[in-house]
């Protein structure tokens, strides 16, 4: 049995859905996030497994307890607010051991597991700091330090890292998940960043408009999308207005040209009209010796953004982008120039 | 430039009349206080004010209703204002307007209800819940600090919604939560501490309030300082104009450590937010 279930979970807000049927299982230990656009629901899923909402139906259970009708501070839950929540009026060592103070735990052992979490989070000689003192990334880090502190059966992160500069989020998300899998915490992570999302979970969930969109590996989800908006939310998505000819085949019509799928088409008929999905890694300007499709284009516009560089082609009425790796001896074609694009049958997704 | 002077000019000029027509009449008072002995500035009148024994029993007297006015109105307010803040957001105009009343309701007008309804028993479906207050001291001394916390309840009320405001209740409230506290708890360890300020000056404008209080005072008949000092006006010269002095200086000294207060702890409580 799962650790923890979400059944048939729903939650309205006057006439409102804003959790529509919401079914999940998630393993102990496992890092699961929930992805997806702001005003989609991640964010009140996650205060409902916390206890601060109520679901309007359905269920949710915690390790084999139904936790449903409790209270917040009955579930046993650590969780991170993207604002931190540190308490003002108390210095880190207080706020770390705060639950520890509300659960009635004795002096020496609370003194005891506070060092332990400082020392964790690697922050042993700020005990004393008040949070006005610590910069965004300390606060999270002691926000985390004090959801920890009490042996939480479950963590639970509402956008942590949000209000954190973009350096100080990617080395804070590699901590996150160094301790989580240190501890083997079942942990719920929710974000609107698709990178920290592939980045940190076992599993992803994708969300849109209160309903769950696809549930999956980071590999699963950004490889093997099940429909266009987990497409094009999660990655940057080419896509060209086609005719399938023969779905059997995997035989489209696109700009004038014929292309083909890897695989039989198996989600539209022959004769409809569909959308060919591309990634932009997958797509080269010279043959690899793959068995390739090919479409002609015109370089419109070429952005360096560091390590990749990004090249707009026109093929016929839509725009492609081309993700090239950048190196010293990367030749790039001239703005204006005819080039022919090259891309694999594996990498052409259709979409109805 | 030249109409940046001019702005200049008369903002100096309207803050020069402003404080002349503040601190002269201050001046006037202080002057005279200083005069009680012929011929020469002395602070008799102040000896004559401070070492008379019904001053020291009235300004007690008044002193233990501000404190026990000061935590009846936390006990009141800061759960209320707390709740409303954090479940009924709906509601903050309607307690706003209600708290907003006794600036409108004379004390004239209050007394003379709190007289009317508590002089006998006040009886719901036929029982009598309230017993008559106006036949005993401890009585009196209730209805006297019940008309207090009316009449200080604008100010604690605003000096506590302003602290509320400060800090982001919701999450620091969910934050105590999911670490197991309960409402009593998150009260008493998260809000209050952080309302520190807040109550400081709401505590300080009750105190101000209910030291000078004459009408409540005077109409149930209580040894209060504010009866004190109209009857010392009706039979003293000097001494009134140094008590008036007094009075300035103990609520310009109390608003001073409100500021430095407020100043020193900005820093401090800026996060939670």
């Amino acid at each position: 049995m799962a650790f923890l279930e979400l059944i048939n979970v729903q939650k309205s807000f006057a006439q409102t859905a804003a959790v529509r049927d919401v079914n999940l299982q998630v393993e102990r230990g496992e890092f699961v996030s929930f992805l997806g656009p702001s005003g989609c629901g991640k964010t009140t899923t996650l205060r409902m497994v916390a206890g601060f909402e109520h679901p309007t139906s359905g269920q949710i259970v915690i390790d084999s307890v139904d936790v449903t009708g409790k209270p917040p501070n009955q579930r046993n839950i650590g969780m991170v607010f993207q604002s931190y929540a540190l308490f003002p009026n108390m210095n880190v060592a207080q706020n770390i051991g705060f639950g520890l103070k509300v659960a009635g735990k004795d002096g020496q052992e609370t003194k005891r597991r506070v060092n332990e979490m400082l020392a964790l989070i690697k922050l042993e000689t700020l005990g004393n700091r008040y949070p006005y003192q610590l910069s965004g990334g300390q606060q999270q880090r002691v926000a985390l330090a004090r959801a920890l502190a009490i042996r939480p059966q479950l963590l639970l992160l509402d956008e942590p890292l949000s209000a954190l500069d973009a350096k100080i989020r990617v080395s804070l998300r590699n901590e996150i998940r160094a301790i989580q899998r240190q501890l083997g915490i079942t942990t719920i992570y929710v974000t609107h960043d698709q990178e920290e999302a592939l980045s940190l979970s076992d599993r992803v969930v994708v969300m849109n408009e209160g309903r769950m969109e696809q549930i999956g590996t980071p590999f699963e989800i950004y490889n093997f999308p099940q429909s266009t908006f987990v497409a094009s939310f999660v990655g940057t998505l080419n896509t060209l207005p086609a005719t399938l000819v023969d779905a059997s085949q995997g035989h489209l019509r696109a700009a004038g040209h014929d292309l083909y799928t890897a695989q039989p088409i198996t989600n539209a008929a022959s004769g409809q009209q569909v959308k060919l999905a591309l990634r932009p890694e997958q797509l080269r300007l010279s043959q690899t010796g793959e068995a390739e499709n090919t479409l002609p284009g015109t370089v419109e516009s070429i952005a360096f953004l560091g390590s990749i560089v990004r090249i707009s082609i026109r093929v016929a009425e839509s725009t492609l982008v081309l993700d090239e790796f950048n190196h010293p001896h990367l030749t790039l074609p001239a703005v204006g120039a005819p080039v022919t694009l090259y891309f694999p049958r594996a990498a052409c997704l259709v979409l109805p | 430039m030249s109409s940046i002077r001019r702005v200049s000019f008369w903002s100096w000029l309207w803050l020069l009349l402003g404080a002349l027509y503040f601190l002269l009449p201050l001046y006037g008072t202080f002057d005279f206080s200083l005069r009680a002995t012929r011929g020469t500035l002395s602070l008799t009148a102040y000896t004559n004010a401070l070492t008379d024994p019904e001053f020291l029993r009235t300004f007690t007297f008044s002193l233990r209703m501000a404190v026990i006015t000061i935590v009846a109105s936390i006990l009141l307010i800061v759960p209320t204002a707390y709740w409303v803040h954090l479940r009924l957001p709906h509601l903050r105009p309607l307690i706003e307007f209600i708290t907003l009343l006794p600036f409108v309701i004379p004390a004239i007008v209050l007394v003379f209800g709190v007289i009317k309804l508590y002089s006998r028993p006040v009886a719901v479906a036929g029982i009598d819940v309230v017993p008559p207050l106006t036949n005993s001291v401890l009585g009196t001394n209730v209805l006297l600090v019940g008309g207090y916390v009316v009449l200080a309840l604008p100010y604690m009320y605003r000096a506590v919604d302003t602290g509320l405001r400060s800090m982001d209740v919701r999450t620091l409230t969910e934050a105590a939560q999911s670490l197991g506290a309960n409402w009593l708890t998150i009260l008493v360890r998260v809000i209050l501490p952080n309302l520190r300020t807040a109550l400081l000056s709401g505590a300080l404008l009750t105190f101000a309030t209910v030291i000078g209080e004459l009408t409540l005072a005077t109409f149930l008949a209580r040894p209060a300082f504010g009866p004190y000092l109209a009857l010392l006006g009706n039979h003293k010269t000097y001494e009134p104009s140094a008590l008036a002095i007094i009075s300035f200086g103990i609520t310009w000294a109390a608003m001073g450590v409100i500021q430095a207060i407020s100043r020193g702890n900005t820093g401090q409580f800026a996060a939670g937010r």
